[in-house]
């Protein structure tokens, strides 16, 4: 935890600079008609800004984009860490080129988060996967060419895409088949004559798309991301046509970092909320390290468990607060990414994939830029099996990518890491593996604003909750939830 | 010309090994890794456990950061867990995960963990000084009063012998400021009455005892 409080001078200065910039942002205000109060609203005590957005990631930091486009100019972002974008967060590799340490990829479906970034021309391209994966044991290897898929098993995703039908994406809870696909989703593929050579791949996959292996994950809740993707496994689950096809040039932040580059100084860094005051009431209070800022609207634009960062007054209603409290938070997520001078393996018809059975390696692909100008490994990895040292774990690595791609990838150009569970206490999980149970008993206080507090981050998205389109969705929706209710004032 | 072809067909195949032997080897291995570790994994239960995903953080190779769960004591595991569940152990990432859990999956977990062979931390480098002056402050502590002989750990009380060198600070560091508590504030006034330089001393010796040093002792499981 950041305990870095600033002195009570400093507090005062940067509150004095803090309202000097809302008063001197807020020109024409929300533009709602007279009903508001936000020409020239400051978020002190006696002239409250319209509307304060917690968190600066793509969700909060699209509400501002919106709010601004409506012609609402009363509002700040406030966000924890020192730089924008949540999830998303590019390793800087030199010379322009960069890696994604967060999340990364789009696909098909996933409209809302392409239709951001047209409108903020930011490029994208294809992942690589053209050549053969190799698949590694302790000494055996073999290569394979899966053609943009993971080679599942088409019986087992077309039963589990039918079954995806029942299951609507923003409200598992409500599936007419409740009772019964409400399961741990190993019960049902322990019974799918699942061949041992499949297992090892079953296991990866649940780990990578929902954070956990199939024997503590739901099915309720992997149906219902199947849902969002057409009601089709593979494109949820696959490369080609499917949730893991399109890159973004510049890396995923860079949709964020845009728009905190148009946002200017709304975005506020380094500026942890800590506490939130008087939420029931019609202004509310955020209590934050750069001092106190006054809204009548708030758009929580953060993970559940980061919720369990902040103490509310009054306390939350029971059933907000057990859904905070129980979100499921251990898939912290470790990636990395080793630099090559180019992408040697392509040269030996190699996509640079790579697969183990119960090794250190989750995935490891190919993760190079545009042109292949150099070449790039990252990997997602069984976080404890590699050692936490960076020197170490790139010896580790590079020695499975040599028996994996050859001799070549033992003198890679440098390794970037990124451990999402101790890099900073402000994301503490990846994707949400929302156990058998979970649902029925908090699905209902999923959305329901509490007072002022209006619950984003995608999370809370209709379609593609967990994905970076969901985020980008739940943005829009927060925007306009707290428009309306001002509209209404 | 028959003659030719069957040269032809020999050199083909002298070829095919040449150019697929290797691959076919690999292969042959990789068949077989799998088949050993499936027969491994099998002896546990059929596909797919409970455990699994607990594996991928808590079977360290020499990770700092990430606490071994190797061959500590069941009894230990279970009141962790009871204590993150219940919220009396704080732990973002942990705490709903382990209020997900019955009690029948407790027990299974920490039957499992106390079961696996002890934490190798062969990544782990401190100063030879800084390992003394923390064998010392054990010694003097009478850590192994309660952690046992060679810090193996026993009944409610943890193995330290070789646990992650990040991990072990963080948790003097909670014990010493009141965020992680104990029973009977024992660890608490422990580890307040070490300096914050001494806790790294002790954690630094903690973390380079081999298991062979310490010793597999199922004591307390």
């Amino acid at each position: 935890m950041n305990k870095g409080k600033l002195s009570r001078p400093a507090i005062d200065t940067k509150r004095r600079d803090l309202l000097k910039l809302a008063a001197a942002s807020a020109v024409g205000g929300i533009g709602l008609g007279t009903t508001t109060a936000s020409a020239g609203a400051a978020g002190n005590a006696a002239d409250p800004l319209d509307v304060v957005i917690v968190g600066a990631g793509l969700s909060g930091l699209t509400a501002a984009r919106d709010l601004r486009r409506a012609g609402c100019e009363s509002f700040v972002v406030l966000e924890a860490r020192d730089r924008v974008g949540g999830r998303t967060l590019n390793h800087d590799l030199g010379d322009g080129h960069i890696s994604e340490a967060g999340g990364q990829w789009i696909g098909p479906g996933q409209t809302a988060v392409a239709d951001l970034a047209r409108e903020l021309n930011v490029g994208t391209f294809p992942q690589f996967y053209e050549g053969k994966s190799v698949v590694l044991g302790d000494e055996g290897r073999m290569e394979i060419d899966l053609k943009g898929t993971f080679g599942t098993d088409e019986k087992i995703a077309a039963k589990l895409s039918e079954l995806s039908r029942d299951v609507p994406s923003g409200a598992p809870w409500k599936s007419k088949r409740l009772a019964e696909l409400d399961i741990p989703i190993g019960n049902w593929l322990a019974k799918q004559d699942i061949k041992p050579e499949d297992r090892p791949g079953w296991n990866s996959t649940f780990t990578l798309t929902t954070g956990a292996t199939p024997g503590s994950m739901g099915m309720l809740h992997f149906l219902s991301m199947i849902n969002s993707a057409n009601c089709r496994y593979e494109q949820l689950e696959d490369i080609k046509n499917s949730a893991q096809e399109t890159r973004f040039v510049g890396g995923s932040q860079i949709l964020s970092i845009r728009m905190a580059h148009q946002l200017g100084d709304k975005v506020r860094l380094s500026c942890p909320v800590r506490r939130i005051s008087g939420w029931d009431r019609d202004v509310v209070t955020l209590h934050t390290d750069q001092g106190d800022v006054r809204a009548r609207q708030v758009v929580m634009a953060l993970s559940p468990p980061l919720c369990q960062r902040i103490q509310f007054e009054p306390a939350l209603p029971p059933a907000r607060a057990a859904l905070h409290r129980a979100w499921p938070a251990h898939s912290p997520g470790r990636k990395t990414a080793t630099v090559y001078k180019r992408p040697f393996w392509r040269d030996k018809g190699l996509n640079g994939h790579i697969f183990q059975i119960n090794g250190e390696l989750l995935w490891a692909y190919d993760n190079s830029p545009p042109g292949g100008e150099i070449g790039v490994i990252n990997a997602f990895l069984a976080n404890a099996r590699v050692p936490s040292e960076p020197k170490a774990a790139n010896e580790v690595l590079t020695k499975i990518y040599a028996q994996a791609l050859g001799h070549e990838a033992l003198t890679p150009v440098s390794f970037h890491e990124h451990d999402w569970a101790f890099a900073d206490p402000w994301t503490i999980t990846c994707v949400s593996a929302i156990p058998a149970g979970f649902w029925p008993k908090h699905g209902e206080a999923l959305r329901p604003p509490c007072g002022k507090l209006i619950w984003s981050g995608t999370e809370t998205a209709e379609i593609w909750a967990g994905y970076m389109d969901g985020a980008v969705r739940s943005g829009h929706q927060a925007a306009l939830q707290a428009l309306n209710v001002l509209r209404r004032v | 010309m028959k003659k030719i072809i069957l040269l032809g067909i020999a050199t083909a195949v002298a070829l095919l090994l040449v150019f697929q032997g290797p691959a076919l080897l690999d292969g042959y291995r990789l068949m077989r890794d799998l088949d050993r570790y499936t027969a491994a994994y099998e002896a546990e239960g059929p596909w797919p456990h409970l455990t699994d995903f607990c594996r991928g953080c808590h079977e360290s190779k020499g990770n700092q950061n990430y606490p071994s769960l190797m061959a500590q004591p069941a009894p230990y595991l279970s009141a962790q867990l009871h204590k993150m569940a219940s919220g009396e152990r704080v732990s973002p990432n942990m705490g709903p995960l382990a209020m997900t859990l019955s009690e029948a999956e407790i027990a299974q977990v920490a039957d499992y963990f106390s079961r696996q062979a002890p934490p190798e931390n062969p990544w782990f480098l401190a100063e030879p000084a800084l390992v003394e002056k923390g064998k010392k402050l054990v010694d003097a502590g009478g850590c192994a009063a309660c952690h046992g002989e060679g810090l193996v750990g026993r009944d409610q009380i943890p193995r330290l012998a070789g646990q992650g060198y990040n991990y072990l600070v963080a948790q003097l560091n909670a014990f010493s400021s009141g965020t992680r508590p104990s029973p009977g504030n024992v660890m608490n006034q422990l580890a307040s009455a070490l300096s914050p330089d001494d806790r790294q001393a002790v954690a630094a010796f903690l973390a380079t005892l081999k298991p062979e040093q310490a010793g597999h002792s199922p004591a307390g499981n």
